[in-house]
């Protein structure tokens, strides 16, 4: 495997010329607007089928026939502003909400506990106003917000030093261990909590050596997580034989493969589900990928799967070329975030992954979420502003020749085409 | 490899570390979309069949059960209405608020807490709760649950019946069973007629089983309801049946009996009552299933003397005797060495006619009436010629197809087959050693009197379709020839006569009044008779210049001095003819 074949030597270039200092230095251009689009796709594809089985789902809880469809609206449009304050909002001004946001997202948790209403023997939301809030949500968007800050300073010649390395696993560890397992006994969003620090201080360039022993602990600590809980050891078996006992624990599981198997190749059709009229559990909510299986068939869920994994590419490729270490951090954690949530609901659904009580992001019902995820990727959409262009462009549009050449004169002509 | 891995060269970059979470990303999405390859199109008709398993369900719309009417002169009065009640049903899986559920229902239902909070944390999606609830309970269920003080709770329509005259002619008209099959008398045998045709839906249904509209594979056929049957009982007359009866076996200090009047010009039933009997709206509470038979269509009893009737008119129709013929009685008779005397107070041997036979109901002149039958002795012809008669003239032995549940058919034994058949007919000449019901006795002594035709016996006087019309039964003819019109009214005079000299509060001025008594020793389990435990019987008719009515009396095993036939049936049926000609427009003899 050569340096070139991995970018290493654009990848040092970048590194070079993106320091600190350099931040003023950018010039602003044309935001990503594929952004925008793919994100809107999905939230128009998750919005369209709670529409077409919101009297399915509303009937069999004894609520009024809009009450989902009224609430997604008014979600979306809540992550719409939170999208728009995002995407205008300056990069630098996230650094200094650091601390508050995560001290802010503490109280929130301690909260919930405190006043929230277990469902399942957790505790996960607040209701306020009639609207639930969903910590987890919060704690996972302060949590990018305060390590990126974090890494960014303690990045140090491409590596991360051991007392930093020692401190942020301290803090880390606290956060997840006390906060989200302990108070809300919420594993899921702890596992999701888990890949995004693992990846954010991968791409901060932590030593492959201190990853794989802190994933070590970190595996052993979950292990016994899930032996202590009898909610999650069944889970947990559950999984490993979803069908096993498909009248009860196994219920869900079972539920979502049939729903899943019986969309066939194109599906039964947008209004024809019939597993959402109670027969699978969460249908609006977790199970929602499910639904569109059986509403759109494989059809269907290869272009979802193709939307995410184009989305996912875009947001990639702002992190790629971000203007900074900062930004970088920022934005991986965000695609960790997102794809790692996306990754597990859906291998849940199928079976391939254990129930967890994850969101599918855009697509799943839920304000908290929806608001949450619409402002990560308005953040997203401004750092796409000041990316290297000429990396961020040559990369997908120029041929392999350009690329290997990308400065000056080449960058600017595919720059001015595509404007 | 691992040096390689552990080399600070590897994956330094942010790019590349960035880059290798979206391979990651990839070979995952990959991953999922060969597993939804897999699950989706090669799987496809595992998946689809167990979600249709689930989800297609079949289901019947019941049809609405015909109600009963009974007579009341021109008009009908119904016996029998429907009820819509609801049967209360839970839904364990989406009942947010078991306890506060639980607690609430107690107070509405007769159910206790735990009782149903036992239902409640079933992990069945469909619990009955209690069944057959009144529209007011279902009323404040529905506001418990619309208030949302309760949760997962829904009722469902069933249909009960309802008897607005109680308990009369419960026998005859049966009940229905909480299956919606009818059990016993008219809703036994009508139970085709009555119930109609349910309708069937197959349709994909949300868990709860409600249908789905969107589907387009439903299926629905609709129900066809049940007729409705108005019945040849007469409601006025039932009443009054009802009361003698019950007030005749007080006297007669009998625990059971029956009596049935007919129209013998039709086999219409008037009336037709058992004692005792029971409630059909709560059928359910009865501890002995015995009352519900109709005894008299289901339980055949030896009947006695009454039987003398009927071997006179075969003796008579036969032509082996003369109507005034008379005979030399010698007190006994020796058949297959065992003796057949009269009863102390006849008188020993002497010189009888053929009306004495009855008269007098001497066992030895209707052992002489068989004896006529062969020629002059009990032989195979004698006993070829009565079983004629009696299965083939009056349809013993055999059920009369009346619109009941568990007809019996009694029986009458064969003639070539057995021992002691002469003597086994000798006693079925006065009606011992064989049983018919006392429907089967009724109908047999209507076609003697109504000169000669065999009418099967009926409740049924129409019904009416959905249409709303009206369509009357026809009486149905089975056996033309039972006797000839001579020997009926020779028949209709010897009864009479009996009457005149035997029950005399039966006798009225200006009508006819005809009957016969008998009292049948009872079998014993073991084999031969109890010494002390009698039935009594008596068939009888009234009318004017022709027979109106026929009338059947039975009271089993009367406690009271002298014979059950005269002293415990005799009254019952006085009672009844008198009833009839009070109130029920016999026709007086005009000459």
């Amino acid at each position: 495997m050569s340096d070139a074949r991995f970018g290493l030597r654009r990848g040092r270039r970048k590194l070079q010329t993106n320091n600190k200092d350099s931040e003023q230095l950018l010039r602003k251009h044309r935001p990503d607007y594929k952004l925008l689009v793919l994100m809107t796709a999905l939230l128009v594809l998750g919005a369209v089928t709670i529409y077409s089985i919101s009297p399915g789902v509303t009937a069999l809880k004894g609520l009024s026939e809009n009450f989902y469809n009224y609430k997604q609206l008014v979600a979306i449009s809540l992550g719409f502003i939170a999208f728009i304050a995002a995407s205008f909002m300056n990069i630098r001004f996230w650094k200094r909400l650091e601390i508050p946001l995560i001290v802010f997202a503490a109280i929130v948790a301690v909260s919930v506990r405190a006043f929230g209403a277990p469902i399942n023997g957790a505790y996960r939301w607040l209701d306020i106003g009639g609207m639930s809030f969903q910590a987890a949500e919060l704690i996972k968007f302060a949590l990018i917000v305060w390590l990126a800050g974090f890494l960014a300073r303690a990045r140090i010649n491409n590596t991360i030093s051991n007392s930093s390395t020692l401190k942020m696993v301290g803090a880390v560890g606290l956060i997840i261990i006390v906060v989200v397992a302990g108070l809300q006994s919420d594993l899921g969003s702890a596992g999701v909590m888990i890949a995004i620090i693992g990846f954010m201080s991968f791409v901060a360039g932590m030593s492959m050596k201190k990853l794989i022993l802190v994933s070590g602990i970190v595996i052993i600590l979950l292990g016994l997580a899930i032996i202590s809980s009898p909610y999650r050891r069944e889970r947990v078996s559950t999984f490993l034989n979803p069908t096993a006992d498909c009248q009860n624990e196994g219920y869900q599981a079972c539920q979502a493969l049939i729903t899943v198997g019986s969309g066939g190749l194109v599906g039964r059709g947008l209004g024809k589900s019939v597993q959402a009229y109670g027969y699978l559990p969460e249908a609006a909510n977790d199970s929602i990928f499910a639904i569109i299986a059986e509403k759109f068939g494989f059809l269907g869920t290869t272009i979802t799967i193709i939307m995410f994994l184009w989305l996912f590419k875009r947001i990639k490729m702002v992190a790629e070329y971000a203007p900074n270490d900062y930004s970088r951090l920022l934005i991986s954690g965000i695609l960790t975030w997102l794809s790692v949530q996306m990754i597990i609901n859906v291998g849940a659904m199928i079976g391939l992954l254990p129930l967890k009580g994850i969101t599918l992001p855009f697509v799943s019902y839920g304000g908290t979420s929806i608001i949450f995820v619409m402002m990560a990727v308005g953040l997203v959409f401004q750092v796409s502003r000041y990316t290297d262009l000429a990396m961020y462009e040559g990369s997908t549009k120029a041929p392999r020749v350009h690329r290997m050449k990308s400065s000056g004169p080449v960058v600017r002509r595919i720059w001015s085409r595509s404007r | 490899m691992r040096s390689y891995i552990m080399n600070k060269s590897f994956l330094v970059s942010t790019h590349s570390r960035i880059r290798l979470l979206y391979v990651v990303i990839i070979l995952m999405l990959g991953t999922f979309i060969v597993r939804l390859f897999y699950l989706q199109v090669v799987r496809y008709d595992y998946y689809q069949n167990l979600a249709q398993e689930a989800q297609l369900k079949r289901y019947e719309i019941p049809a609405t059960r015909g109600t009963i009417f009974a007579s009341d002169g021109e008009n009908s009065v119904p016996l029998v209405l429907n009820e819509r009640r609801y049967n209360i049903v839970a839904d364990p899986q989406i009942i947010t608020n078991k306890e506060q559920t639980a607690t609430k229902l107690s107070e509405v239902l007769s159910l206790s807490k735990d009782n149903i909070l036992k239902h409640l944390n079933a992990k069945n999606r469909y619990e009955i709760l209690a069944k057959k609830q009144t529209t007011a309970v279902k009323k404040r269920i529905a506001d418990m649950m619309t208030q949302g003080t309760i949760t997962g709770i829904f009722s469902k329509t069933v249909s009960q019946r309802v008897y607005p005259n109680g308990s009369l002619a419960s026998q005859v008209l049966g009940f229905v069973n909480d299956d919606g099959v009818g059990n016993y008398g008219i809703e036994q045998a009508l139970n085709g007629v009555l119930s109609g045709k349910n309708g069937k839906v197959r349709a994909l249904t949300d868990s709860r089983g409600v249908p789905l509209l969107a589907s387009g594979k439903n299926v629905s056929i609709d129900p066809v309801d049940g007729q409705n049957i108005t019945l040849t009982i007469d409601i006025a007359m039932q009443k009054q049946l009802e009361g003698i009866l019950k007030k005749g076996l007080e006297h007669a200090k009998s625990k059971s009996g029956s009596a049935l009047i007919m129209d013998p010009h039709t086999g219409a039933i008037k009336a037709m009552a058992n004692l005792p009997t029971y409630d059909p709206t709560n059928f359910t509470k009865v501890k002995d299933p015995q009352v519900f038979n109709n005894a008299t269509v289901s339980s055949p009893l030896e009947p006695g003397s009454i039987m003398k009737t009927l071997t006179t008119a075969a003796a008579l129709d036969l032509k082996a005797v003369k109507k005034d013929q008379s005979f030399f009685d010698p007190s006994f008779y020796i058949v297959n060495g065992f003796r057949i005397h009269d009863i102390a107070e006849d008188g020993g041997a002497r010189t009888r006619t053929v009306s004495d036979i009855l008269q007098y109901s001497l066992n030895t002149g209707a052992t002489w009436l068989l004896m006529q039958m062969g020629g002059g002795e009990i032989n195979k012809q004698a006993r070829d010629n009565w079983y004629n008669y009696m299965t083939n003239h009056f349809q013993f032995g055999k059920i009369t197809n009346v619109e009941q549940g568990f007809e019996e058919p009694g029986i009458i034994p064969n003639p070539d087959k057995g021992y002691a058949l002469n003597l086994k007919f000798a006693n079925s000449a006065f009606g011992q050693g064989m049983s018919v019901t006392p429907l089967q006795m009724a109908s047999a002594v209507s076609a003697i009197v109504n000169g000669g035709t065999f009418y099967q016996p009926t409740l049924i006087a129409g019904y009416t379709g959905l249409d709303g019309i009206f369509v009357a039964n026809s009486p149905k003819v089975v056996e033309k020839n039972v006797v000839s019109k001579e020997v009926s009214k020779i028949m209709i005079g010897f009864m009479d006569n009996i009457v005149e000299t035997n029950n005399f509060a039966a006798i009225r001025k200006g009508y006819q009044v005809g009957g016969k008594t008998g009292t049948a020793q009872v079998a014993r389990p073991g084999g031969g008779y109890y010494d002390d435990i009698f039935n009594g019987t008596y068939v009888g008719y009234v009318g004017g210049n022709t027979p109106q009515y026929v009338i059947m009396v039975r009271v089993d095993r009367p406690k009271l001095r002298g014979y059950a036939g005269s002293q415990a049936a005799g009254p019952i049926f006085a009672s009844l003819s008198n009833m009839l000609i009070d109130n029920f427009s016999v026709e007086a003899i005009s000459r």
